[in-house]
This record gives structure tokens, C-alpha cells and sequence, in this order.
């Protein structure tokens, strides 16, 4: 079919991200402003996040509800072993790489649970994960003073900005690659993919894996972002809703969706925050995340698609692979 | 000899769904399988694509013994099936579908945008050139059948086992997937075809096996079998 034009709008799609991508990096130098760079800080850090949910729960479907505990484990790590004093990439990889250890030695149990009980299975998880930490290490983590006495907000942006722009990058080659393929057909039927060649517990486990060192990194991006972090609440499962929520109503399976969710998520929290009490953002992310789930499936990706082009079935979608 | 199933068992807590089952395949041939509901016809396509693990007897494919392994494996050796009640990747493009099995299903090194040029083809094969950009959730039954074809013959198969493929077809429907099957066995792939409809089953096999409760009660020439007394009785009663 029309490739020729389809790869011209390729062509236009990379030049405007390479656009966003100089634009975004040039923020810090055009404003001073600690809660600007903040909101973007976090949003980047949201694109990371959701995005390596979007890689489980999206385009594999298996609805992983413990993906707090691997963001807890790399920002445990990684603020750890950067406090003891090993270079940050160093710190930050290693955390990444705890998570997705920890991931090989709960994914062997928890895929064989079906369904909704891979779901209470991994949200359990999580949950012992937090309940361990906040009684075995009850003190929060303060930065020492000679780190605090040089924090700047500006490493931490850029750090987060070229984070979330691999992670987008990773699940962009996802889309179009076999090993994408090969994950999208588990979500669709697994008899099917197994009739088909596809090693589903294999696959499963690569994407878990893939998920779980990418949380792990965001984790690592929060660990060297918070001048004082409760370890507890590393493993909180805000971070899993926040993620699922922002994926839900991004457009789920999708490039685009998280980066979407998470401007949405961070605009909303901080307008909401200015005029109500704390934490209301969360109930009000609630109702959208159910309206979106009952009436839109794909969520504003899915409205954008549906609004744009009316042969919505014809490519497009949930699935932007094809191009 | 392509297929060799031998002393085949497969009980469902009491009840036995293949008992003692003995029977060979050979390269090139047309196997119709038929025998009334609950015969075990399914049961035994599940056995061979590796679905189900037989409690003993043992099944050779091209040669090894792939009896018991997983059926990601089966495929890959060559065997490739169709599911009765269709099972399509609905959120994915028909072409997204086939792709799965070609690259998955059979040797793959290539790049991706070869095995969409390679998928279009067998798209066009199964009669739906120029919908592969479509969901197949959007298909209709029919289509949803091609498309199944088209992904089990994706794999490169050398056995392709069918699972009532004309159930829901109109007769046009029917004749048109009838000469899909013949085209796809004259191709030279060897075939198993599970069908209820007698007309499409006598015009297509080669050879036919009979299953009742289970056990093979005939085989041999389409033609004889069907006057065998005990395939009459097994399908009408006494």
C-alpha cells in the first residue's frame, strides 16, 4: 500500500520528535524556574515509567500490578550504591540490573499463575516488598550535606530527558521488530502463538525482564532526583497506578500513549494541586482511568486516531508498528 | 513416512479420548479424519501439535520423535494447525498475523519489511490480497478462516493439520475453501482434514480414518469406507 507516503510521514514523525528532543533540552538553559524544570523532570520520569509498563502490560498484555517493587529495588540500589560513592551511570545500572534479577527469580512462579491471579499475585508482591523495607530500614534516606550543598535540578532533567528518550526509542524498536511481534501475539492468544512458533513462557520472561530493568532505571532517575526518600515508599504501589493509569489513558500498547499520559498526568496533578487539598489528583485520575477504560479504550491516542482518520480500522489503532 | 502414530493413549480422568491408537502418514497424502461428536478427533490434534501430552504411545514426525514436546517446538519441526473455533491475534493486522508465523514459525534471519512482502503473498494466496492492513478482529468468520490458513501455512509446514475448516460456510463459501485445501495439498503439503460435511471429505482425501470413542474402527479408500458396516452403525447407532 501506499508506502511511499507512509514513509514520508516517518520521515516528518522523526524530525518533530528530533525537534521535541532539542526543544526539551534547551528548557534549563531558557528558564530558571525550579518548579518548571521540576514538572518537566517528573513528566520525563513518567515516560520511563509507563513506558516500561507498556512494555508488560501493553504490548506482552499480562497485567503486571508489582511493578512498584522493581522500581523500588533500582532506586534502592542505585541511591545506595551512589551514596557509598560508585559513579551515577554505574549506580543507575546496577539498580536497573537488581530489578530484572529480581524479575528472573519471581517471573519463573508468578507466569504460571493465569489471569487475574498474576494480577493479585504481583500486586501482593509488591506490597510484602514495601511492608519489609519500611520495617527493616525505617529511617528515610537524606542526602549528605556535601550533596546537598551542590544539588541542581539541571542533571537530574537531563538525565530523565535522555532516560525516557531511550525507553521510547526501546519500545518504538519493540513495534516494529519480531521480538515485538512475537509479544503482541501472547497479548492476542496465547494457543495461537504457541501454534505459531512463539515461545510464550520465553517471551513473557524477555519482556518482563525488559520491563523490569526499564522501572528499575526510573527508579535510579527518582533515587538520584529526592533529597530525602522513605524506602518504603520506593515500593509504594502509587508508582504501579500511576504508571497503569497513565498508560490507560495515554493509549495502552502504544509509542505514543505513555508520553501523552504522563504531560496529561503531570498537567493535571499540578493545576489540581494549586486549587485543591493534596492528593485529590489521585481520585480524579481514578474516575478518568475507569471512564477511559469503559468509553475509550485507546484512550487519547485512540480519540486523536478516531477524530484524524476515519478509517480507523484500516492500520493505526492500538498498534502503530505498522507504518 | 511423514507421520507415525503408535500405541497413542490419552485419558481424561475416567474417561479414555484415545485408546490404543496405531496409524502412519505418508509424505504427499490427504488424510480425512472424520468420526461422530466426541470421537477424539481434536484430542488427537491436540496430541500431535503438542497441546496435550499422550499418557503413553509415542508419536514420529519426519523422522524424530517429538512426542510430549511443547508446541512451539512441533511447530518449528513442521507441523502446523488450524484452530476449530478460530483464534485470530484480533488486535493486530492480518498481515501483523501471518508475520507471526512466518517469522516465528519457520527459519527466520531476514528483515522485517521481507517477510511482509513474503506474508502479502500468502495474503493473496488465501484469497485476502490488499486486507492485510486491516484488524482481523474486523474479519468475518470466513475470513477469519482464510486468515488462519494463512498464518499455519506461514510456518512453511510439512504436515498442516485442519480443524473443520467448513463449519459455518455457506456453499459457495465452502466450495472456494475446498479448492484452497486441494491447492494447498497439490503444493505438496501433506494433509489431516477434520470435516463433519461427507461431500467435502470423499471429494478431497486421499485415504480415510474412522475414530469412534476414540479407537480407529475403519481405514482405506474414501469410497469403501463409507459403506463399512461398523462406520455406518458408529455414526447412525445400532
Amino acid at each position: 500500500m501506499n508506502r511511499k507516503t507512509s514513509s514520508l510521514s516517518m520521515g516528518k514523525l522523526f524530525s518533530i520528535s528530533g525537534i521535541i528532543v532539542v526543544l526539551l533540552a534547551l528548557i534549563p538553559l531558557l528558564t530558571g524556574r525550579t518548579d518548571v524544570i521540576t514538572w518537566f523532570t517528573f513528566t520525563l520520569m513518567y515516560v520511563t515509567l509507563s513506558q516500561s509498563w507498556n512494555i508488560i502490560g501493553g504490548y506482552t498484555g499480562q497485567q503486571n500490578l508489582g511493578h512498584a517493587a522493581f522500581f523500588g529495588i533500582g532506586a534502592l540500589t542505585a541511591r545506595y550504591l551512589w551514596l557509598f560513592g560508585m559513579p551515577l551511570p554505574l549506580a543507575l545500572l546496577a539498580g536497573s540490573l537488581a530489578a530484572a534479577a529480581f524479575a528472573i527469580i519471581i517471573g519463573f512462579p508468578a507466569f504460571r499463575l493465569k489471569g487475574v491471579y498474576f494480577v493479585i499475585g504481583t500486586l501482593v508482591l509488591a506490597e510484602i516488598l514495601r511492608i519489609v523495607f519500611d520495617t527493616l530500614l525505617p529511617r528515610a534516606s537524606v542526602l549528605p550535606s556535601r550533596l546537598l550543598n551542590v544539588y541542581s535540578l539541571t542533571p537530574r532533567y537531563y538525565l530523565n530527558l535522555i532516560i525516557a528518550v531511550l525507553a521510547i526509542g526501546c519500545v518504538y524498536w519493540i513495534s516494529r521488530s519480531k521480538f515485538g511481534l512475537g509479544l503482541m501475539s501472547i497479548r492476542e492468544n496465547v494457543d495461537a502463538a504457541e501454534a505459531s512458533g512463539v515461545n510464550t513462557q520465553k517471551y513473557k520472561l524477555l519482556a518482563f525482564l525488559l520491563s523490569t530493568f526499564m522501572s528499575g532505571l526510573a527508579g535510579g532517575t527518582y533515587a538520584y532526583y529526592a533529597s530525602a526518600a522513605q524506602p518504603g515508599y520506593l515500593f509504594s504501589a502509587v508508582w504501579t497506578f500511576d504508571a497503569v493509569i497513565i498508560a490507560f489513558v495515554g493509549g495502552v500498547g502504544t509509542i505514543l500513549g505513555p508520553v501523552i499520559g504522563s504531560v496529561f498526568f503531570v498537567l493535571i496533578q499540578q493545576l489540581l494541586s494549586l486549587y485543591l487539598p493534596g492528593g485529590i489528583h489521585v481520585l480524579v485520575f481514578g474516575i478518568l482511568f475507569i471512564l477511559v477504560v469503559l468509553f475509550l479504550p485507546g484512550g487519547l491516542i485512540g480519540l486523536w486516531k478516531k477524530i484524524t482518520g476515519p478509517d480507523s480500522k484500516n492500520g493505526g489503532g492500538r498498534i502503530d508498528s505498522r507504518d | 513416512m511423514i507421520l507415525e502414530i503408535k500405541n497413542l493413549l490419552k485419558s481424561f480422568g475416567g474417561l479414555v479420548a484415545i485408546k490404543d491408537l496405531h496409524f502412519t502418514v505418508s509424505d504427499g497424502e490427504i488424510i480425512g479424519l472424520i468420526g461422530p461428536n466426541g470421537s477424539g478427533k481434536t484430542t488427537l490434534f491436540n496430541l500431535i501439535s503438542g497441546f496435550l501430552k499422550p499418557d503413553s504411545g509415542g508419536i514420529r514426525f519426519n523422522g524424530g520423535d517429538i512426542t510430549g514436546l511443547k508446541p512451539h517446538r512441533i511447530c518449528r519441526t513442521g507441523i502446523a494447525r488450524t484452530f476449530q473455533l478460530t483464534k485470530p491475534f484480533g488486535g493486530m493486522t492480518a498481515l501483523q498475523n501471518i508475520m507471526v508465523g512466518r517469522m516465528y514459525g519457520a527459519e527466520w534471519g531476514g528483515r522485517v519489511r521481507q517477510a511482509e512482502e513474503e506474508c502479502e503473498k500468502i495474503l493473496e494466496f488465501v484469497g485476502l490480497g490488499g486486507r492485510g492492513l486491516f484488524f482481523a478482529s474486523s474479519f468475518n468468520i470466513v475470513d477469519r478462516k482464510r486468515l488462519e490458513i494463512a498464518r499455519a501455512l506461514a510456518t512453511k509446514p510439512k504436515l498442516l493439520l485442519l480443524d473443520e475448516m467448513m463449519s459455518g460456510l455457506t456453499h459457495t463459501e465452502m466450495e472456494e475453501a475446498l479448492q484452497l485445501v486441494k491447492t494447498i495439498g497439490h503444493s505438496g503439503i501433506t494433509l489431516i482434514v477434520v470435516e463433519h460435511v461427507m461431500k467435502v471429505i470423499l471429494d478431497v482425501s486421499s485415504r480415510l480414518i474412522v475414530l469412534n470413542h476414540g479407537e480407529k474402527i475403519a481405514e482405506g479408500n474414501p469410497q469403501e469406507v463409507v459403506r463399512n458396516e461398523k462406520v455406518i452403525e458408529a455414526y447412525l447407532g445400532e
